[in-house]
């Protein structure tokens, strides 16, 4: 009998700190740019959410007008694009106001949070407060089975079509075969970060960090030897030690679009005149000031990016659990809030990395737990934050 | 239900907010601690008043608790009120001891990241009482509530006649006195604003009247109405040369048109009267009586009344200008050799134990409780009755929690125009408003409608030092 196991777990929370990561980028922008503690950032996450839903699946909308129904793809574009036209709305409505008076941090603090009753009760208002679901074409789900045996490593893809399990495919991999596989991907991941480590200087920022490219480089050297390495079926009968993840194209997609959108923000933030005048303000705002960047058109710039970011994690965290609801977003602003501490506040590169170490945690966590506590799966992420905030407060990538 | 017994709910419920918004004042207004997770300690303060005066197996409850605090002390007199009043000191200690254990990790941190954490504990707290059944019940909640004296209400003390005085005289009185104070205020508002503040009640009100005939195009005319009303008042406002005169008119004809004129009106002079004796139900009984919700209303009160004298003696002590001075700038009263951390830890328990006592008063008003009750939205609205009323003012929060409350539940008679579908809209859009509001009062005045009190410094007009 296969079963879910660690490895499973590890994958799911690879989707959810994907996701996590998605939001925390975005609060990260808004908090050492725009000096705000965004505690509407969460409401922000729904918001963009629901803007996908009313163009994807209308009809599920008590208020919203019953207009166009596009594909999912389609509907998600269109719907992060409205969100950053409403990022604007708060940083022209609300912000850019309480910039204007020298507002403390506590201010901002609270006006936030004004900002997020708002948002959460606009949705609430708009919609109610039933579980919805976007009109998605079905996923094909695909569990990959490993087994542990004498022999080496068998690798069984299965599907479960009405009901019952089949078999799809089935290879293995001998000992010598594994230790080459892990050995000389485990290499080339490591000749990559050296070759590219040499050409940083003061005046050259890398554009991929080198640590980075290690790990790509690792894990195409890895598919790409696993693929080339397979042998025959193995017997799997007698296995020392089995265990299921659970694969799906969502999960693909879902990672897939998460990386398209850090390499972006990583492209805006280095090549880009904004970007670079993004990073001065968050250095030191007078100083931008003083070499003639347009602060207002920066915070501008913030807001609407924070906003299209919170919108991607809201649609991928509607699709990958498929259901929405007015307080997705606020039960997700503890993990991201989290997750921009453990990175160091003024890090985005950080919250990036924090938001996949917090939902790897959550989720690999609550597997490890005994199962009365699965409803404990936030606090998880909580005391992360705690631990990180007593020990380390600048957190664990300060400075990156 | 009569006006008066609706106007002792709504004042009930100010007076126990009022308390935790003491509460949060002590922490955000004078030590400039931003505790969102206020609302734990209302809750830990209602479940141990609970749970501590339960008596012991008590029907569909499997959590700890039954010490029947108020059967034991029985044989005293007065012993099940004190049973109680021991199990709010209880559940005040309970909840300064929490305060302190979440206090002494995050108190050193930054406001924002305190804002954070504080939120975090009390939503996991929150989970951890709706989640574990063997603790407090879990999401059934507990309807065991001690409820002390009940037995002696309704408390008549004979004849009709001898109850309308005794308790109808101090009724009217505590009205008149409210009534001289607000026209004492009122009196120097110039003609003019005056004015035009009747007009756009008169306004408001007929707006309101249109609207409550129902129809689409009724409606819209009323709504037409009322902002023409609200115009008019706003120039008033204008002509005043200040919001503080024009608006305590608009709520005191508000006030007097809803509780007196319309009640005579519609029903009789005899509601009038009612109305005017609030704190006397002639309904109830042969000879009238006062009905427990009035004691309810009293024992709040006296707590408020015990709280805000607390809270003013230790802002204007010595120890509470070390608290304002760790608000202003914590490296002042440190460099003074001040250990601020400590002050910071006593303002987080005195708050919080103020809070639990909230909790305690909330649950015998309510006679039931479970988690959710008790959902971050309390603190958030506490925090905008504190702003509104002005930021580290004991007076400001109680006019400020009466202002909020009013407001909140005085637009609850909307939804009985509207379709019962839309009640989940309504709420929502209430909110909505709130959360306007709390952003708009930060930006335009800042300081909220009272402003920051004056304190004794210590320091007499003549320089010379006064302590």
């Amino acid at each position: 009998m296969v079963s879910a196991g660690l490895a499973d777990a590890l994958a799911q929370g690879l989707v959810t700190g994907g996701i996590i990561a998605a939001g925390a980028l975005g609060l990260s922008l808004v908090y050492s740019i725009a000096g705000v503690p965004n505690f509407a950032h969460g409401d922000m996450i729904t918001v963009g959410a629901y803007l996908v839903l009313a163009l994807n699946n209308p009809g599920e909308l008590a208020l919203v007008p019953n207009l166009v129904a596009l594909p999912f793809a389609v509907a998600a574009v269109v719907g992060i694009g409205v969100a950053g036209a409403f990022g604007s709305a708060y940083e022209f409505a609300v912000f850019r106001r309480f910039r204007g008076k020298d507002a403390d941090l506590i201010t901002m603090v609270i006006v936030s949070l004004g900002l997020a009753l708002i948002l959460r009760n606009l949705v609430l208002f708009l919609v109610g407060s039933k579980n919805v679901t976007y009109d998605t074409p079905s996923g094909v789900n695909l569990n990959v089975d490993l087994y542990l045996t004498g022999n080496g490593l068998a690798v069984e893809l299965t599907r479960r079509v009405r009901g019952s399990l089949q078999t799809i495919d089935a290879w293995g991999y001998g000992w010598p075969a594994l230790v080459a596989v892990v050995a000389l991907a485990v290499l080339a991941g490591y000749a990559v970060y050296r070759w590219r480590r040499g050409d940083a200087g003061f005046d050259e920022v890398h554009f991929v960090d080198p640590r980075i490219w290690g790990v790509a480089g690792f894990a195409v050297a890895f598919a790409a030897l696993a693929f080339a390495l397979r042998g025959g079926a193995l017997d799997a009968a007698n296995a020392a030690y089995s265990t299921r993840v659970g694969v799906s194209r969502k999960y693909g997609l879902i990672l897939a679009v998460m990386l398209a959108t850090m390499f972006c923000i990583n492209y805006v933030l280095k090549r880009t005149k904004t970007g670079r005048a993004m990073r001065a303000t968050a250095d030191d705002q007078s100083l931008a000031r003083i070499r003639g960047v347009d602060i207002d058109r920066v915070q501008l710039v913030v807001w609407v990016l924070a906003a299209v970011l919170a919108a991607v994690a809201g649609a991928l965290l509607g699709w990958y659990s498929s259901s929405l609801n007015p307080n997705m977003g606020f039960s997700l602003l503890l993990p991201v809030f989290a997750a921009v501490i453990v990175g160091g506040i003024d890090s985005p590169y950080g919250a990036a990395l924090g938001g996949l170490l917090v939902g790897v945690s959550m989720d690999v966590g609550v597997y490890l737990l005994p199962t009365e506590f699965a409803t404990y799966r936030t606090a998880i992420a909580f005391v992360i934050l705690v631990v990180v905030l007593l020990v380390k407060p600048e957190g664990l990538w300060g400075d990156a | 239900m009569a006006l008066s017994d609706f106007l002792v709910s709504l004042l009930t419920v100010v007076g126990i907010y009022t308390l935790f918004g003491l509460g949060l004042n002590v922490k955000y207004g004078f030590t400039g601690l931003v505790d969102f997770g206020h609302v734990l300690y209302f809750m830990i303060g209602a479940y141990v008043t609970v749970v501590v005066a339960m008596p012991s197996g008590a029907a569909d409850y499997a959590g700890i608790g039954g010490f029947a605090l108020p059967e034991l002390l029985s044989a005293l007199p007065l012993g099940g009120l004190l049973g109680w009043l021991v199990a709010i000191a209880v559940a005040m200690v309970a909840a300064a001891l929490l305060s302190l254990l979440v206090g002494v990790p995050t108190l050193r941190l930054r406001e924002d990241y305190l804002a954070i954490t504080a939120l975090g504990v009390a939503t996991i707290l929150h989970s951890v009482v709706n989640d574990e059944e063997w603790l407090f019940n879990g999401p059934f909640g507990v309807r065991e509530v001690y409820q002390p004296l009940s037995g002696v209400f309704p408390l008549s003390l004979g004849g009709f006649a001898l109850n309308l005085v005794v308790f109808g005289l101090p009724s009217v009185l505590a009205l008149g006195y409210v009534a001289y104070r607000v026209a004492r205020y009122v009196r120097p508002i110039s003609r003019d604003a005056a004015l035009l503040t009747v007009a756009g009640v008169v306004l408001t009100i007929a707006g309101f009247g249109v609207t409550t005939l129902g129809g689409a195009p009724l409606v819209a005319a009323g709504a037409a109405v009322i902002a023409a009303g609200v115009y008019v008042v706003a120039r008033g406002v204008r002509t005043a040369g200040g919001f503080g005169r024009p608006l305590a008119l608009f709520a005191a004809l508000v006030f007097a048109l809803w509780y007196f004129v319309f009640p005579a009106v519609t029903d009789s002079p005899a509601a009038v009267v009612v109305n005017l004796v609030w704190l006397f139900d002639p309904t109830t009984g042969a000879n009238g009586a006062v009905t427990y919700s009035r004691f309810v209303l009293l024992l709040t009160g006296a707590f408020v009344l015990l709280a805000y004298l607390w809270c003013e003696r230790t802002v204007n002590s010595p120890y509470g200008r070390v608290l304002r001075a760790i608000r202003e700038d914590e490296d002042v009263p440190e460099a003074l050799g001040k250990p601020t951390f400590k002050y910071k830890v006593h303002s987080m328990m005195f708050g919080s134990a103020l809070a639990a006592a909230a909790g305690g008063l909330w649950a015998t008003h309510i006679g039931f409780i479970d988690p959710g009750q008790f959902t971050s939205s309390i603190t958030f609205f506490a925090f905008t009755a504190v702003i509104i009323g002005g930021t580290a003012n004991n007076k400001g929060v109680i006019l400020g929690t009466a202002v909020f409350w009013t407001l909140r539940t005085g637009t609850r008679f909307l939804d009985d125009y509207f379709p019962a579908e839309y009640a989940t809209q309504l709420a929502a859009l209430r909110v909505m408003l709130i959360g306007t509001l709390l952003i708009v009062i930060l930006y335009y005045r800042s300081e909220g409608l009272l402003g920051e009190q004056t304190y004794d410094t210590g320091i007499g007009l003549g320089g010379e030092s006064s302590d």
